[in-house]
């Protein structure tokens, strides 16, 4: 009874938490205080998760947002993962508790960084195949081809719903698999491998996966900074658009690069939450990298004027500027 | 330092009655060369803002050396440095106080000759001068030397002033942009921290390194104003902003920053009335390559700015001058570990110093040079060489040929550390510039 009276103290806190916030942007917005991007962005991560949070007590709306995930990459590139991801948020708050604590951060070695780049599809084949995998070796008593194909497609395991994944909130206001004096928990990923429930195998899946999850994610983010993001599976599908040669100008959010105003002092390749080296190594025109998220932090933290830029479609919305000095326009 | 004992390795030995009676000399020519250039820079603009006055006395040693030497007394250490390597952010962090060493001295150069063959940079020999007969406040005052390893000059230079002092060299990579050579230099700057703290007794913390970036930060801050108010109409001469940028080689940072922003006011308050140094037509000029070192080495900023018909600097790539404060400590998480590491990216990777070399083809000095010129509508290069100094000399060719693509003039001036020469230079920089108002009449 206590507990689901704070369950409903806490959503309510959430809910002022977000008008505040949203408040606090159009104030950031008007007032052209959109220098320090940094917390600009972090705001509107917590509206975002706020925003997701409400939008996934209806299940339709996970429809929705799964869309708007899929078809956001063919013009915001992996916008989504730097500025509206609940998972990127909650791995940015720890940043920030790390900075309190002065938890000093590692950095991976370029070459794994890569490796997990790249091993973030045979990671989404594997999220997308446990649950056959699962009833293979565990069959169900009365799995027939229409049942697996109806379990498949319109039962509680949806493929294509393992992309929500990172977007699911940790507390989640439905039945999660977790759950903490009224409070359910879920994470990421592990809602939809639950699918034969009652299977000591699956149970089993289930708990490690949860258990790798949380102390990559939890604990990793104290060492190194945007840990998940570096091989998550979400992000693939929003980068795979980037990866294709004819689709090179789809993302039409990109940064772009002045090579003759850099004088390559290697501050953007050390700002990079998830050390992104194309924007210090390319030449300079638009960056092509399907690892950045476009979090913008090297824009912000370049002292140069006009050497990196944001645009949209040929328009620059932010650029890089003197930081020394206080801006003047946005 | 005990060194008088020692036996020298590399300097003669000179009596000390003869090493005062050389100094008293050049001390008395330079002190007269001060005079009159600071006399010709306030004739060449007849309303030349009054915060100049603050940088015209710093630029007569004497007032700053006393300073210094009252804070020694109080016991702070004084650490001198040969190049702009020297992580200047730790010196201040461990609350001694950093002084650019680089003579300028001509005379001094001769001095040099006796202990080196005239072939060397005369920016060495002056140096080596300069300390052979205590010349040089800021190279007396130092307690110890930062000599980093860039030329073969500044290298061999360190060894041979370990005579008199103690000098600490760091090693710098030169390919500037790979991992390992980073790995190196960030090495090298914490063992640096070691030795500074070592000498100063003084532990530098976070906090203290911290507040010793934002003032440099502050520092770059008003530098950059000052630049970017000579991108439009001349507002201050090329020299005064010279004289401005070089006086951070030795002055108190902070009030330094201080006195730049309030020139910054007024050039605003020049540029908001219209009152130009110069006529705005002017051929606009910019110098690169080798250093020129206040007070001696003045001689082609005069000459542009004084010829006929004249020209007016309105920037240059020196690291005498813009160089030295063009990029900030770029910091993204206060902690130690991420603060040295912006210390030393600083200062290795953004460098556009000829002795580095690169992975990706080393173009940062050209687009240092084709954005500057650009952005500040450079209307001909004087490029500016040290007899002796090989990596200037030989990156010419490659430097022209960008701006030959850009249509711009570049002309390839060598020169020595002598007044001998002032003449026939006269005629070239004045053919240069009569070429350039040519061009512009066009």
């Amino acid at each position: 009874m206590v507990m689901e009276l704070l369950g409903e103290v806490l959503k309510l806190t959430v809910l002022t938490g977000l008008t505040l916030a949203g408040i606090l942007v159009i104030l950031i917005w008007k007032k052209g205080l959109a220098t320090k991007v940094t917390y600009f962005r972090f705001v509107i991560q917590a509206v975002a998760m706020v925003a997701v949070f409400y939008l996934f007590t209806y299940p339709v709306w996970q429809l929705i947002v799964l869309i708007v995930i899929l078809v956001m990459p063919l013009v915001l590139g992996r916008f989504f993962c730097g500025w509206l991801c609940p998972f990127g948020f909650y791995m940015d708050a720890i940043t920030l508790l790390r900075k309190v604590l002065k938890i000093r951060y590692r950095n991976l070695p370029d070459r794994l960084n890569i490796f997990l780049h790249n091993f973030r599809y045979v990671l989404l084949l594997i999220f997308l195949g446990a649950p056959f995998i699962l009833a293979w070796l565990d069959p169900p008593p009365s799995l027939d081809f229409a049942t697996l194909m109806a379990l498949v497609f319109a039962g509680p395991f949806e493929p294509l719903r393992v992309l929500l994944g990172p977007v699911i909130p940790l507390i989640v206001p439905w039945v999660g698999p977790l759950e903490i004096g009224g409070l359910y928990f879920s994470y990421p990923y592990v809602q939809e491998v639950i699918l034969y429930s009652n299977m000591a195998f699956s149970e089993i899946f289930v708990t490690i996966a949860a258990l790798i999850f949380v102390a990559l994610t939890i604990v990793g983010s104290f060492f190194v900074r945007r840990v998940w993001c570096r091989f998550c599976p979400t992000g693939s599908s929003l980068a795979v658009v980037n990866r294709f040669r004819g689709f090179k100008w789809a993302p039409a959010l990109h940064i772009d690069k002045d090579e003759e105003k850099c004088t390559k002092c290697g501050i953007c390749k050390r700002v990079c939450p998830v050390q992104v080296t194309e924007v210090y190594e390319q030449k300079g025109g638009k960056i092509d990298t399907s690892m950045c998220m476009l979090c913008t932090r090297c824009v912000e933290m370049c002292p140069y004027e006009g050497c990196l830029k944001v645009n949209i479609g040929g328009k620059t919305v932010f650029k890089s500027r003197n930081w020394l000095e206080p801006s003047t326009v946005e | 330092m005990n060194s008088q004992n020692v036996e020298k390795k590399y300097t003669p030995e000179i009596s000390q009655k003869e090493i005062e009676e050389l100094r008293n000399t050049i001390q008395a020519t330079s002190q007269k060369i001060i005079a009159e250039n600071i006399e010709k820079m306030k004739k060449a603009d007849p309303n030349r803002p009054k915060a100049l006055q603050y940088f015209d006395e710093m630029a007569n040693f004497v007032s700053r050396e006393k300073e210094i030497r009252v804070e020694k007394e109080k016991g702070r250490k004084v650490i001198g440095y040969m190049c702009l390597f020297a992580p200047t952010e730790l010196i201040l962090a461990a609350g001694a106080i950093p002084v650019r060493v680089n003579s300028g001295w001509y005379d001094a150069a001769k001095l040099g000759d006796r202990v080196v063959p005239v072939e060397v940079c005369p920016m060495v020999r002056s140096t080596i001068g300069a300390k052979m007969i205590a010349l040089s406040p800021y190279l007396e005052v130092s307690d110890a030397l930062i000599s980093v390893l860039t030329c073969d000059g500044m290298t061999k230079l360190g060894e041979i002033l370990s005579d008199y002092t103690q000098v600490w060299s760091m090693t710098l990579p030169r390919v500037k942009d790979s991992e390992q050579s980073a790995r190196l230099w960030r090495e090298e700057i914490k063992a640096m921290k070691g030795q500074i703290e070592a000498l100063t007794g003084n532990k530098i913390g976070r906090k203290q390194l911290k507040s010793a970036i934002e003032l440099t930060q502050k520092a770059t801050r008003a530098f950059r104003r000052l630049q970017e108010l000579r991108k439009a109409s001349p507002v201050i001469m090329g020299r005064d902003a010279m004289l401005v940028n070089q006086t951070y080689m030795w002055d108190n940072i902070e009030r330094w920053t201080e006195k730049t922003e309030a020139l910054c006011d007024q050039l605003e308050e020049r540029v908001r009335k219209k009152i130009w140094a110069c006529p705005p037509d002017t051929p606009r000029v910019m110098i690169t390559g080798t250093p020129m070192i206040w007070p001696d080495n003045w001689k082609l900023p005069t000459l542009i700015e004084e010829g006929t018909p004249p020209g007016v600097l309105v920037a240059d790539e020196l690291c005498s001058s813009e160089r030295i404060l063009y990029d900030p400590v770029g910091v993204d998480e206060w902690s130690m570990s991420d603060m040295l590491n912006a210390i030393s990216e600083r200062y290795l990777m953004a460098s556009t110093c000829p002795c580095f070399t690169s992975k990706d083809g080393n173009e940062d000095r050209i687009n240092w040079l084709v954005n500057k010129i650009k952005e500040w509508n450079i209307q001909g290069v004087i490029y500016y060489v040290h007899r002796g100094c090989i990596l200037y000399a030989m990156e010419y060719t490659r430097v022209k040929k960008v701006l030959d693509r850009l249509a711009i003039p570049v002309y390839y001036l060598d020169t020595e550390y002598t007044r001998e020469d002032v003449g026939q230079m006269k005629t070239r920089v004045e053919a240069f510039l009569e070429m350039l108002s040519a061009r512009i009449d066009l």
